[in-house]
């Protein structure tokens, strides 16, 4: 792990190249990629964003969580209802989507966060099928195992409208670069520093004057509404919502991809998340045995490698500099 | 009157740890506890900070009881403290470590500059300059402990409890130790409590030392005085105190 002056002093140069040609790359994919290539990016950019929001509690903050698809499918939810049956625009659902889940964050937070560790990790794990649970029954609202219907692209800003794939495409790059700033602005900032403090020990920590509690219900929270902001813009690229999207396996997925990626790093769950999608796109002939596969690849790699696919990199970029 | 201590009691099942301890803490002071193993000290120190919950009896800090609020709230206060087991936070640079210290106390809209300038002075004070960005995980348990002191200093305490700072150093190390100790003290007005099993450190640094034995308070008085008790030469039976 880089300290945090290292980083700022080691971006402009060597980072911001593999950044330029990566936002480059971003841009020009429409222009040569098929139709289902260019659905999959969007698919892959949404978990990108999914992850790095649970990276910010789980890699930064350290608090493992099984809940975080929960909040994208919360905020799905809440999106879509609210600009189909209340009449709002894809633009005004997002403000009341962000407080709701917020909310709900809070309540769920509070008295989970009190317990620790393994604890706190299986109270989540309920949670989230306890909400999956409800989007399956509560049929009124959600549409129950029938799906919800009827979404809409989001309303055109000016003349540039959202209903073609490749303009939702850009969307959607736009949200997850001001996700990515978001977080990377702060996980650098002083309150980032807190947030790793009680990763590294929650008890010396709280002794050196850090309300533990409150930091983490933050982390939390934040993780949270950025989840269910990724999930309202899911909801209205898919424009069908189903529960089972939002099962268990989907917070289990944000987990893997973030272990696979490289916790704590920002950039590891991104790119892990690129990878996870489109392996699982490919391997979309076999749909159950995939997340055996999966599996199989996740332990694989978290015994060779636990840092995950950065810890990978920094090792082979260390050979080279000591060969070179 | 720093710190004002009244009938503090803790109890463990059937075993009292701590029992109707009474001491106060003059600013300015530094102040040893002493005693064999399993005489309190720790739970005393812990009672304090908050990390234990006294059963009975106060805690008075500046005129505030502070007995049984929670460890950021009496660090808040302004009592900071070293664990007996040193704790760090393993993958934060040394300049990371006391940087948590500053902003804790700074708040989060402290300016990284000025947190980064006071840093530095404290790492210098300590002669830490060298492993600024170095992970604290790689270094030595003296080292460590400097680092643990380091982030205490840089949350500006009025009162600093250290739990066996010098356990494990060497006699050279001791004295080093024992003058930054008194450096503190003076340069920063930091009133101290030590819990120290070297005799050695402890007859140069304080003014005063509590004998604990079994949770009680077995005797107090300056070094010369205690050296001479016999109830605390009794007390450490075939131990024997060192006399400095």
């Amino acid at each position: 792990m880089k300290t945090i002056e290292d980083r700022i002093k080691t971006v402009p140069p060597t980072k911001l190249i593999p950044l330029i040609i990566f936002a480059i790359l971003m841009i020009i994919v429409p222009v040569f990629a098929s139709g289902y290539i260019l659905f999959v990016a969007v698919l892959a950019l949404l978990y990108a964003s999914l992850a790095a929001s649970y990276d910010l509690l789980f890699g930064y903050t350290g608090q493992l969580s099984f809940c975080h698809g929960a909040f994208y499918g919360i905020g799905a939810y809440t999106a879509a209802i609210l600009t189909v049956r209340f009449g709002f625009t894809f633009w005004e659902a997002l403000i009341p989507t962000c407080l709701l889940v917020g909310v709900l964050a809070t309540i769920i937070g509070y008295p989970a966060l009190r317990l620790r560790g393994a604890y706190f990790a299986v109270t989540t794990f309920f949670l989230a099928h306890f909400i999956y649970l409800i989007l399956l029954n509560e049929v009124e609202l959600t549409g129950g195992p029938l799906g919800f219907r009827g979404i809409n692209p989001p309303e055109p800003i000016g003349f540039i409208s959202f209903d073609s794939l490749s303009t939702y495409y850009y969307l959607v790059v736009v949200f997850f670069i001001i996700v990515v700033l978001f977080l990377y602005t702060l996980v650098n900032s002083n309150l980032g520093l807190i947030l790793i403090s009680i990763r590294e020990d929650e008890v010396l920590a709280e002794s050196m004057g850090i309300n533990t509690a409150v930091y983490k219900l933050l982390a939390f929270v934040i993780g949270a509404v950025i989840a269910g902001l990724a999930g309202a813009f899911f909801a209205h690229f898919f424009r069908l919502l189903h529960p089972t999207t939002f099962s268990w396996l989907l917070s289990e997925m944000v987990v893997i991809i973030t272990l696979v990626g490289g916790a704590g790093t920002l950039i590891g769950p991104i790119f892990g998340a690129g990878i996870v999608t489109f392996l699982l796109e490919f391997l979309r002939f076999a749909p159950e045995l995939r997340y055996v596969g999966w599996a199989a690849a996740l332990i694989v790699i978290l015994i060779f490698e636990p840092k995950g696919l950065i810890g990978l990199l920094e090792r082979v970029r260390a050979q080279i500099k000591k060969k070179g | 009157m720093l710190l004002k201590v009244r009938d503090l009691t803790k109890s463990f099942g059937k075993l009292v740890a701590v029992n109707k301890l009474n001491f106060d803490v003059n600013e300015g002071e530094i102040i040893a506890i002493i005693g064999p193993n399993g005489a309190g000290k720790t739970t005393t120190f812990n009672l304090i900070t908050g990390h234990l919950k006294p059963d009975t009896g106060s805690i008075e800090f500046q005129g505030k009881n502070i007995a049984g609020l929670k460890p950021y709230k009496v660090c808040r206060a302004g009592v900071a403290r070293t664990f007996q087991i040193v704790r760090f936070f393993p993958n934060l640079t040394v300049f990371e470590h006391v940087l948590l210290g500053a902003i804790s106390r700074a708040g989060l809209r402290a300016k990284r500059e000025e947190l980064t300038e006071e840093v530095d002075n404290i790492l210098e004070f300590l002669n830490m300059e060298d492993k600024r960005n170095v992970l604290a995980k790689n270094l030595t348990i003296p080292d460590k402990k400097r680092v643990e002191l380091a982030s205490a200093l840089a949350l500006k305490p009025k009162l600093l409890l250290l739990d066996e700072l010098m356990a494990g150093l060497n006699p050279a190390e001791v004295d080093e130790c024992v003058n930054l100790l008194k450096k503190i003290n003076k340069d920063l007005g930091i009133t101290m409590i030590v819990v120290e099993h070297v005799m050695r450190a402890v007859m140069k640094l304080c003014e005063r030392i509590i004998v604990l034995h079994y949770g009680n308070k077995l005797a107090e008085g300056t070094p010369e005085e205690i050296a001479k008790n016999k109830k605390v030469i009794e007390a450490y039976l075939g131990e024997g105190v060192e006399y400095a």
